[in-house]
């Protein structure tokens, strides 16, 4: 019982990364998917991608729908961060068209299951 | 004599000994010793001579040579059997003359144990190559009896199934005269099946080397003599134990083969009553260089030097105050000086004394006319040629002093490099398979300690006359 | 100069005192051990050992150049020379026998200056021409001159003098010299007299002008020269086809087994940036020592050449087309099925087990029983179902200890030259005794020639012949089959006269030692008839199958003309040859060095090749081409990786995956009686073997036939054999 107390307990004891509850935790990524939502059509020129601002804008509610499941606060939190790298790295032009199109991944192939697959591409 | 190079057991002159006082000191160990029986060596009575006919002027054939003694109850001393003739050689005090002076006696025992089935040889280094040693082919071109019966003493002594003589290739006449005397003997039947009517079977066998001065080493001697290249072999095993072909093989001088009968005739004690203790008997001495009258005389151990030379060469070229240096043993023992010739006796003991070493009793004597430097670079470019090449210091050392010796006679050099030439022969010497290597270091030893300071003024008088050329080690 | 071991020359008493290494162990009893002391710590040594020997045992490594425990020693290099306390002068360690109570002292004052002195000495003349030297990163002399020698220069003479040159040798196309560099430790001449037996080599002029060489213009060839390169210290001899090609701290090192020849040597597989670079020799005492023989070393290029990158298809007019695996396998997989149960495998000389095994398997499935080698073996008496009648059953260390060999339709010294080496070495220390029966060929020892006609055999079998008085008196006789003959008629007579001989010579002798010997010819041989291959193709030939694999099977067993028109064959291997040319279908399958696979050696020993570098472009490993036809066919192998391959080897023959052991055989009487039923005449046909001369060594299976290295051998031979110095006699 006392373990289970400790368990349940445990997180409120953590110290925060930024966000002290769900409520704040909730504004910063609304906040970093309405700064994403309004560069979009700057990236789209900027890079010269071959998606339009609708196709880009479907794939950031996809990327955000992802992490939907994520409850724990301190989670949360590294998640916006890491968002907040990507776009810095976005908008500041550090990544290639290349990088922005990982987000797209149309040129990976699915890893080949069973013998005779893995056989014919040569990877076993 | 290339059998300078069997020097197996020399030990190397202690170079901290100051050799001045020779005579004082010599005298006191003599007194500490047992009482000398003698006071004066030499000059040798004419009763006392073993070789008869060293200057060819009486017939060297049988005929002869029985006239002079040789062959005399031969057959006598064989019956005696190989420990009789091993004690007499022993009580001799005869040491090995071709260079390095182990006691014969010694060595002939050393093969005179039960047979394991191999037959025994005994070889005879008659390779007289090294420069100034003309001893061995007087006797074998005036006295070849007393070395065939030798061969027969001595191979009875150690109980030999044959006898190689190992002669050098240039020496023509005397292998003719040697193949005569050997064929004479055999239809004599002092040799061959039941020699002398002994009944002991002994065969001599000459074989003519090509010319190598490597070749006077027993070992490369043995490998030429199986009809390989004259490269000296890896001791142990020592020829003792495994020689030629594979058998115990011993090898000898020809001047200490052919005394060997006149001992056992005349009795080791006479003579080991000449010359001092340690160092009895006779000797052969080549006296050449700037002398008078260059000569091969046998004379009595342990004669003092000058007597030597002013008796029977004449003197030294301009008079003994003449005299720069003298090479007492054959090129390959260190030289001395005139002030260390005043004293220098002439034996195993008396020239160990002075830093250098009896060799083989060939004494190049060069007076002030000599260039020093240009005749020991001379030297050296006989060992650099005359090196096998089989191991790598003699190889590469000698090849190098020669180069460094070679600038030395101009002087263009710098006087630091007098010490590298001095350790690069420190590191030839004692560091290679056969004696060739130390042979070679010792003139360039006895240059540098005694010449040095003629070295450095040609160092010096190199360099103020040829200021634009910067000299070697800078 | 090189002294031949007197051994040769010498009674058995003068063996122990000149070679104490060697022979000491037909002494009576043991010696007693003396005590000596390495740098003051004691150790106990039997007599004769020498300083070198007993420093290594406390293990205190004394440099040395000329000494190799493999060759006589030569005491040439000085490198080794140590202090004993009161001796005047230093010591050659190599050779030197230990006495009593001696204090020696490796790293005193006296042996670290003798040690300077000679490393001066020896670079006096070394031109330093490290940065474009091959041997550099390996080589003895920079090692040792960093861990010895001095750490500045003297060398003032060569702004004088210079240093010496030399000009280089031409010895053929594998060794490269530079003579300038040679620092005449004599290595190479004690290799080439001792091992190879052949004294091409030797040394001329004298001094500094000495110099390595053959005296007149001539090849180094023997079957084992490429090993002076290894035993050469400095760069003076190093490997022509690896010239300039890559540094042995850029490569990567995978251990392998060669299987170019039966004997399974242990090699050392360099590559870089996935290209075979070199192959070295790697020591194993029981199979190869340190030696490789030419053809396993240097062939490594036809590694590269005429390789199969792509599966390929017969086009319309006869020509082979290239096509993706989809395509190869269901062409393949539609022809298998139409098949049915008509269909036969043919397995090559370098088929590596698991592949025989999935093969098999599959086969097995489609319900044929037509697996077949190319090498042919007797079917009657106990055929091979005794391991004891195809296997080198006394192994290859076993010929040391042998006193009399009697060699039948072989020629050991291109059919397996290790063997060969081996036997030499034990001719050379051992006073071993050789009979051949067979053509009279030059085997570089002396040998009895008994003559060419079966009936030799015989004739010694029923002691008639002289010889056999030899083996009969012989403690440890043996005698070694070449499996050619058992391909003949009359294998099957022949097998079971050597099998009666041997039994009648083991009989004799009472204890464990085996005396039957056969000498397979190739690599998969072994692990095939272990796996339960029919040996040889006469079942095919008389039944043709509607689709016949070719597992790497080169030689022309069975030629396109043997096989009615409608039989598809497939063609699964590594190189463009005579089995590909004659295919339907080819598969590219991996070379020995692209895959981890399994070998059995001539002696049933299991070795296993590992992957140096991947197959070349669609190429793929064998087994796993035979897994995926299987699945495409519908007859699903069970196995999908390599461990459970080789659990499937390992329930078939445990023996497979014993790596590095040799499995014994028995039933050796039984496989007597049962060829004793079989037996029928000899004929008079005379023996004959494949390789003679040093000429047919070279090149003779897929790989060192695409080798342009083994090409240039042959026409170097070619060339050797128009010279004016060729001597037939000792070539």
């Amino acid at each position: 019982m006392a373990a289970s107390e400790l368990a349940r307990k445990g997180p409120k004891l953590v110290k925060p990364i930024l966000s002290i509850d769900h409520g704040e935790a909730r504004r910063r990524v609304l906040n970093l998917y309405k700064t994403w939502y309004r560069q979009i059509p700057y990236i789209v020129l900027d890079f010269d991608i071959p998606k339009n601002i609708e196709q880009c804008r479907a794939k950031l509610r996809e990327e955000f729908r992802k992490n939907a499941h994520v409850k724990d606060v301190r989670v949360i939190d590294m998640l916006v961060i890491k968002g907040q790298m990507e776009l810095k790295e976005t908008v500041h032009g550090w990544k290639t068209k290349g990088h922005v199109m990982t987000f797209f991944k149309d040129t990976q192939e699915p890893k080949p299951e069973g013998f005779l697959a893995k056989f014919i591409s040569g990877t076993n | 004599m290339a059998s300078t190079l069997t020097r197996a057991v020399f030990t190397k002159p202690n170079l901290n000994q100051v050799a001045v006082p020779l005579g004082n000191v010599l005298v006191r160990k003599q007194q500490t010793a047992p009482p000398p029986t003698k006071e004066k060596y030499g000059p040798l009575a004419d009763e006392d001579r073993i070789f008869t006919n060293l200057y060819g002027r009486h017939d060297w054939r049988l005929k002869g040579a029985v006239k002079r003694g040789d062959w005399y109850k031969t057959k006598e001393i064989i019956d005696k059997g190989a420990d009789f003739i091993i004690n007499e050689v022993k009580n001799s005090g005869l040491r090995g003359r071709g260079g390095a002076g182990f006691p014969s006696g010694m060595k002939w025992s050393f093969m005179n144990k039960p047979s394991d089935g191999r037959p025994k040889y005994l070889v005879v280094n008659a390779d007289e190559g090294e420069p100034g040693t003309c001893k061995d082919r007087e006797i074998m071109r005036h006295d070849p009896h007393k070395l065939v019966e030798g061969c027969l003493i001595a191979g009875r002594a150690m109980g030999a199934r044959a006898a190689y003589i190992y002669i050098r290739g240039e020496f023509y006449n005397e292998a003719s005269n040697m193949q005569v005397a050997i064929a004479e003997a055999y239809q004599a039947g002092l040799i061959g099946k039941n020699a002398c009517g002994s009944g002991y079977d002994f065969d001599v066998f000459m074989h003519r080397g090509a010319g190598a001065y490597i070749c006077g080493e027993e070992t490369a001697l043995i490998e030429s003599l199986e009809g390989k290249q004259g490269k000296p072999r890896l001791k142990p095993p020592f020829p003792a134990d495994v020689g030629l072909f594979g058998c115990p093989t011993t090898v000898t001088n020809v001047e200490t083969v052919a005394v060997s009968p006149t001992i056992l005739r005349r009795g080791g004690k006479w003579f080991a009553g000449l010359g001092r203790p340690r160092n009895s008997g006779t000797k052969l001495f080549n006296i050449s260089g700037h002398v008078n009258t260059p000569c091969t005389v046998e004379e009595e151990m342990s004669i003092p030097l000058r007597e030597l030379i002013e008796r029977h060469a004449g003197g030294v070229r301009g008079g003994w105050d003449n005299l720069l240096a003298i090479i007492p043993g054959g090129s390959s023992t260190p030289l001395i000086p005139k002030e260390v010739c005043d004293n220098a006796i002439m034996d195993f003991d008396g020239l160990l004394a002075c830093q250098t070493s009896l060799g083989t009793a060939a004494i190049i004597v060069m007076d002030k006319s000599t260039d020093i430097v240009k005749a020991i670079s001379r030297l050296i470019m006989f060992y650099k040629h005359e090196s096998c090449g089989q191991c790598t210091p003699c190889r590469e050392g000698i090849n190098w002093m020669y180069k460094i010796t070679e600038r030395f006679v101009t002087g263009n050099a710098q006087p630091a490099e007098i010490d590298m030439l001095w350790e690069l022969s420190k590191q030839i010497e004692g560091h290679t398979i056969c004696a060739l290597g130390d042979g070679a270091a010792w003139p360039v030893q006895g240059l540098i300690r005694h010449f040095r300071p003629e070295l450095e003024a040609r160092m010096k008088k190199f360099h103020e006359s040829n200021p634009q050329r910067r000299a070697a080690a800078n | 100069m090189l002294r031949v071991p007197l051994s040769k020359a010498l009674p058995n008493a003068v063996k122990a005192v000149c070679s104490p290494k060697r022979g000491s162990t037909t002494l009576a009893k043991a010696p007693e051990k003396i005590e000596v002391f390495i740098d003051d710590k004691s150790v106990m040594v039997e007599p004769g050992t020498t300083v070198l020997q007993a420093a290594a045992m406390v293990g205190v490594e004394i440099p040395r150049f000329c000494y190799h425990e493999r060759l006589a020693v030569a005491g040439n290099c000085r490198m080794c020379l140590v202090e004993v306390e009161k001796s005047p002068k230093p010591v050659a360690a190599c050779a030197m026998p230990v006495m009593k109570g001696w204090r020696i002292k490796t790293n005193s004052d006296m042996t670290k200056k003798a040690r300077e002195g000679v490393m001066e000495f020896l670079l006096v003349n070394h031109p330093l021409d490290c940065p474009i030297c091959d041997q550099g990163g390996e080589c003895d002399l920079q090692d040792q001159s960093m861990a010895f020698g001095s750490d500045r220069s003297r060398f003032t003479d060569i702004q004088f003098s210079g240093k010496r040159a030399v000009e280089d040798k031409d010895v053929g196309p594998l060794i490269k010299t530079v003579m300038t560099r040679c620092i005449h430790c004599t290595r190479c001449i004690r290799f080439a007299s001792e091992v190879a037996g052949i004294d091409d080599l030797g040394t001329t002029g004298r001094g500094s002008d000495m110099q390595i060489g053959t005296y007149v213009e001539k090849f180094f060839l023997s079957e084992l020269s490429g090993n002076v390169i290894d035993l050469c210290p400095v760069g003076a001899l190093t490997s022509k086809p690896y010239a300039f090609t890559a540094r042995p701290w850029e490569t990567r090192k995978t251990e392998s087994v060669d299987v170019l020849d039966a004997v399974g040597s242990n090699i050392i597989v360099s590559t870089r940036t996935g290209e075979v670079m070199r192959i070295l020799p790697r020591l194993n005492e029981e199979v190869n020592e340190e030696w490789l023989s030419d053809k396993a070393r240097f062939s490594y290029d036809g590694l590269k050449r005429q390789r199969l990158i792509t599966p390929m298809l017969k086009g319309p007019e006869g020509e082979l087309l290239p096509v993706e695996w989809e395509d190869a396998l269901s062409f393949a997989s539609k022809a298998i099925r139409d098949a049915g149960s008509e269909i036969g495998v043919i397995a090559g000389g370098q088929a590596d087990a698991e592949a025989l095994i999935a093969l098999k398997d599959l086969i097995n499935k489609l319900g044929s029983e037509l697996v077949c080698t190319e090498r042919a073996f007797p079917d009657d008496g106990a055929g091979t179902d005794l391991r004891s009648s195809y296997l080198l059953n006394s192994k290859i260390t076993g010929i040391e200890e042998a006193d009399v060999v009697l060699l039948i339709g072989t020629n050991p010294r291109f059919e397996a030259p290790l063997v060969n080496s081996r036997i030499r070495k034990a001719w050379v220390h051992n006073e071993l005794e050789v009979g051949l029966i067979g053509p009279c060929v030059n085997l570089t020892y002396s040998f009895d020639h008994l003559g060419e006609d079966p009936n030799v055999i015989e004739e010694v079998l029923s002691g008639k012949h002289p010889f056999a008085k030899k083996l009969l008196n012989a403690k440890k006789p043996l005698i070694i089959l070449g499996s050619q003959q058992l391909e003949r008629n009359d294998g099957v007579a022949i097998l079971s006269k050597v099998q009666q001989m041997a039994k009648h010579l083991s009989s004799k002798i009472g204890s464990e030692w085996k005396v039957l010997n056969i000498l397979q010819q190739v690599a998969s041989q072994v692990a095939a008839l272990d796996l339960g291959y029919k040996a040889g193709v006469e079942s095919l030939k008389e039944c043709p199958p509607k689709v016949l694999f070719l597992l790497g099977a080169d030689e022309c067993a069975i030629t396109r003309d043997d096989l009615p028109q409608s039989t598809t064959v497939i063609y699964l291997g590594s190189h463009g040859d005579n089995g590909a040319s004659m295919a339907d279908i080819v598969l590219p399958a991996a070379a020995y060095t692209e895959k981890q696979a399994t070998y059995v050696n001539t002696e049933g020993r299991a070795q296993q090749t590992l992957v140096a570098v991947t197959p070349p472009g669609m190429a793929r490993e064998d087994w796993k081409i035979i897994r995926a036809i299987s699945e495409v066919v519908g007859k699903k192998l069970p196995y999908d990786t390599l461990n459970e391959i080789r659990g499937r080897l390992e329930q078939v023959s445990p023996n497979l995956t014993r790596y590095g052991e040799a499995e014994e055989a028995n039933f050796y009487d039984q496989a007597v009686e049962l060829s004793k039923e079989a037996c029928n005449k000899l004929d008079c046909e005379p023996l004959e073997v494949k390789y003679k001369d040093l000429e047919d060594y070279y090149m003779t299976d897929p790989i060192s036939r695409a080798s342009t290295t083994m090409a240039k051998c042959v026409q170097a031979v070619r060339k050797q054999k128009e010279s004016k110095y060729y001597d037939s006699g000792t070539a």
